[in-house]
């Protein structure tokens, strides 16, 4: 249960990928949302960085983080260029 | 809204078989196809077109709500570098995420789903708490 009292794990779950914008990713939205699971990422990747322990998570977390920039790059390289208004 | 009986027998034949015909929502709304496969991502359960789709459980029709979702800690280091081979294959070669219900957008989702989730969560763990 979570701070509702009321609401089961999987209840939770959903919500807090729903409030991310994370259950379904509008197609224009991709590169920031990628920014912002980077942005957790990265959060981690520090509090980590600061403990003897966590080797491990902390060489996963870094991975993870090159993984979300590169496809981030691939991502912004896709993005449809607007109308050239002075083609208009 | 469902009784609870038929909201039982739901469960009970959740979910579809091979080669079953559902209903789904799609972009454009309503659709029916054949169901070729169901496969486990990191977090939810897809639901693998004839055609090569890949839709969410939660948008198939009949899903029993809560849906049944992986726990982080069940998916696996292997697993998850797996995913992130695939994932920056697709993107290597030039797949765009950005089409609805293909598979590189079914892929990503549920990527940065996890991902999320796993760092969102974690947060400093009592065996980490030794300042370096």
């Amino acid at each position: 249960m979570s701070r509702s009292g009321q609401e089961t794990e999987e209840q939770e779950v959903w919500r807090v990928l729903s409030e991310a914008g994370l259950i379904e990713i509008r197609l224009d939205q991709f590169a920031e949302r990628i920014r912002d699971v980077k942005r957790i990422v990265g959060i981690r990747l520090h509090e980590l960085l600061d403990f003897k322990t966590g080797i491990q998570e902390r060489e996963s977390a870094a991975y993870s983080l090159g993984t979300l920039k590169r496809l981030e790059l691939k991502v912004l390289a896709n993005v449809p260029k607007p109308p050239d208004s002075s083609e208009m | 809204m469902k009784s609870t009986a038929q909201q039982l027998r739901t469960e009970a034949n959740w979910p579809p078989q091979e080669g079953q015909i559902i209903s789904f929502r799609s972009s454009t709304g309503s659709e029916t196809d054949i169901l070729q496969e169901v496969r486990w991502g990191l977090v939810w359960r897809d639901f693998i077109l004839e055609d090569g789709r890949v839709i969410p459980e939660h948008r198939v029709s009949g899903c029993p709500r809560p849906q049944v979702w992986r726990k982080i800690s069940e998916v696996t280091d292997q697993e998850r570098e797996e995913c992130e081979e695939r994932l920056l294959s697709m993107a290597g070669a030039g797949l765009d995420p950005r089409k609805r219900d293909q598979p590189f957008w079914a892929e990503l989702n549920q990527y940065l789903a996890y991902t999320y989730l796993r760092f969102k969560q974690a947060g400093p763990k009592a065996q980490d708490s030794e300042p370096g």
